[in-house]
């Protein structure tokens, strides 16, 4: 029993905090009377709210944060690259470019439709965007999240443009701005149970596809087809967050970092440990940014831009720096 | 058996700048085959078609009679272990995951009995049990390479081809490279090819020479038909001289040595 302790405590650390945080993120809100009391006592607005609004509120976050690191470690182990994410190679501009013409083509549809053709830009932007960088072999790992962002800068200025001629900025806007406080839309956010369920059968691939092009091969792995899975894994992923929960930046690329650190690049082995540390990232986030300013809440991706902006700057002057002292050495 | 015949290979679409042209060559069983040659020779092209790495722009490669393209990729990784120079070696995973990574092309990730008994072979043979746990970046140079032919060995193919293997170790580390790759023929009947770059570690534990230059094979034979001056020197475009040590050729590359 001990033995266990020893060798699973970063593990049991994590979980506990897991459970932790949804009991709280279940139990606070703007409407007060869901405590243990009232629903022991079988208050029936304290259920409805419980089972209507805040389970399927804390189940999105759950899911939103497991899938995008779960999609940032991926691109991480395809690119051999530790600064890939969605959000730092345009996917997700391109998600929401997709998201776009579907507004404007098809007015307003059904998540699953919206999350469609979100899913079909941001496979082939993430497509054409890793072929063009396994071209150019860029030696300096840094410069390539640097070119992605400006990438999807380029998308996403396209796509105001577009939305600005259509007259639907506000819609666009209100979307990307990622929260968990909308409803309506929670639906697609269960889609990415799929691509998570095809991440944790392809673990062990990955793992190998990290090793590089030669060591895949060499072990008799279909290195293009993995690669190709592992896109659409990201892709479906980052389409299906962005329609149900907007822009949530930084977790695809912070999340991986901090996990592999800690449980290693075997990702067999820790992409359990991944989703649940990045669930726990998010759930914090959230619960802090509904009672900071409680009853009111701001918007979650504030929170996380702040958080995880000053993680990413770390980890990229860490980057750069580290470079640095390889070359003098 | 692999054999192969009039294979040639180009990078780009240029066929005028060919990596190899119209090679042909029988890798012997059971022995320690040396790639030699300049830089850009086409050593470690021509190591990665025989192991079906590189594809061909003409010519066969033959594994046991059967062309290798038509043989399953899953099929060939049981009978070729492939293994390239300098590793990625950001990645954080431990010695055991990495030889656990050797058992893929049998398990295909699920690993049962006699893989994980493969697994602890493989590791004990390397004297590796006590690194198990440790991740590659804390490893020495040599221990890492250890890690790496672990691995091999538990591909447990016949076929072992090396690109460099003793980049980046130091004398020391080198010479038990060499010994340890000098076992693997003689105790467990392996047939090894590899690219190396110092002429001396070939002339001292090579069966076979094949000497390249500008993608052809300019000689190849035993250790005596190879390291000699005359071949050397053509091979190079250097001048060498050959000293007798032991009763083993060993070559002086340097340029104050007088005969």
């Amino acid at each position: 029993m001990k033995e266990f302790f020893k060798d699973n405590w970063k593990r049991i650390i994590i979980i506990v905090l897991f459970f932790g945080l949804c009991i709280t993120s279940v139990m606070i809100g703007s409407l007060s009377g869901v405590t243990p009391s009232a629903l022991i006592s079988r208050d029936e607005t304290a259920w409805d709210v419980l089972l209507y609004s805040r389970i399927p509120r804390t189940i999105a976050i759950i899911l939103s944060a497991a899938g995008l690191s779960v999609a940032g470690l991926i691109m991480q182990a395809i690119s051999r690259n530790k600064f890939m994410s969605p959000s730092t190679s345009g996917t997700t501009d391109a998600a929401a470019f997709g998201l776009l013409l579907s507004f404007i083509f098809l007015s307003s549809q059904p998540g699953i439709i919206q999350t469609i053709f979100a899913f079909v830009f941001a496979l082939g932007s993430t497509l054409l965007f890793t072929s063009v960088i396994n071209r150019l072999k860029i030696r300096e790992a840094v410069y390539v999240p640097l070119l992605g962002m400006m990438y999807g800068g380029l998308i996403s200025a396209v796509t105001i443009a577009v939305a600005y001629r259509f007259e639907v900025m506000q819609m666009m806007s209100a979307i990307g701005m990622g929260s968990f406080a909308r409803l309506g839309n929670f639906t697609v956010v269960y889609i990415v149970a799929a691509p998570l369920f095809l991440s944790v059968i392809y673990a062990s691939k990955f793992s190998i596809i990290g090793m590089g092009e030669d060591f895949a091969k060499n072990l008799g792995l279909h290195y293009n087809r993995v690669v190709f899975i592992g896109l659409v894994i990201v892709a479906l992923i980052s389409a299906a967050t962005y329609v149900s929960v907007g822009h949530l930046p930084f977790i695809g690329l912070i999340i991986p970092n901090m996990a592999t650190s800690f449980y290693g690049d075997n990702i067999k082995k820790s992409i359990f440990d991944l989703m649940i540390f990045g669930a726990d990232f998010v759930l914090v986030c959230d619960i802090f940014s509904r009672l900071i300013i409680h009853p009111y809440e701001i918007s979650v991706s504030l929170t996380i831009s702040l958080v995880g902006g000053i993680i990413f700057m770390i980890y990229l002057w860490r980057g750069i720096n580290g470079n640095k002292s390889r070359k003098t050495a | 058996m692999i054999e192969i015949k009039n294979v040639s290979q180009s990078y780009g679409r240029k066929e005028a700048k060919k990596t190899l042209s119209d090679i042909n060559l029988t890798i012997r069983e059971n022995k320690i085959t040396a790639l030699v040659g300049a830089n850009g020779a086409g050593k470690s092209t021509l190591l990665g078609v025989l192991s079906n790495i590189t594809p061909i722009l003409s010519g066969t490669v033959t594994l046991g009679g059967r062309d290798v393209r038509k043989i399953k990729t899953q099929d060939v990784a049981k009978k070729i272990a492939f293994l390239k120079q300098s590793q990625q070696m950001s990645i954080r995973i431990t010695v055991g995951d990495l030889v656990e990574f050797g058992r893929f092309p049998h398990c295909r990730g699920r690993l049962g009995q006699e893989d994980k008994r493969k697994v602890d072979e493989s590791l004990e043979y390397m004297n590796l049990p006590d690194l198990r746990s440790r991740y590659l970046d804390e490893l020495s140079g040599g221990q890492r390479q250890r890690a790496f032919i672990a691995m091999i060995l538990a591909q447990d193919t016949p076929y072992i081809f090396l690109d460099e293997p003793l980049n980046n170790l130091d004398i020391k580390y080198s010479v038990e490279m060499m010994k340890i790759i000098q076992n693997l023929v003689t105790e467990r009947n392996k047939t090894i090819v590899l690219v190396l770059h110092d002429i001396n570690f070939a002339a001292a534990y090579a069966n076979h020479i094949v000497a390249m230059k500008n993608g052809q094979i300019v000689r190849e034979g035993c250790v005596k038909d190879v390291i000699k001056k005359e071949v050397l020197n053509t091979v190079f475009d250097h001048d060498f001289h050959i000293a007798e040590c032991g009763g083993k050729n060993v070559c002086l590359y340097f340029d104050q040595v007088q005969n």
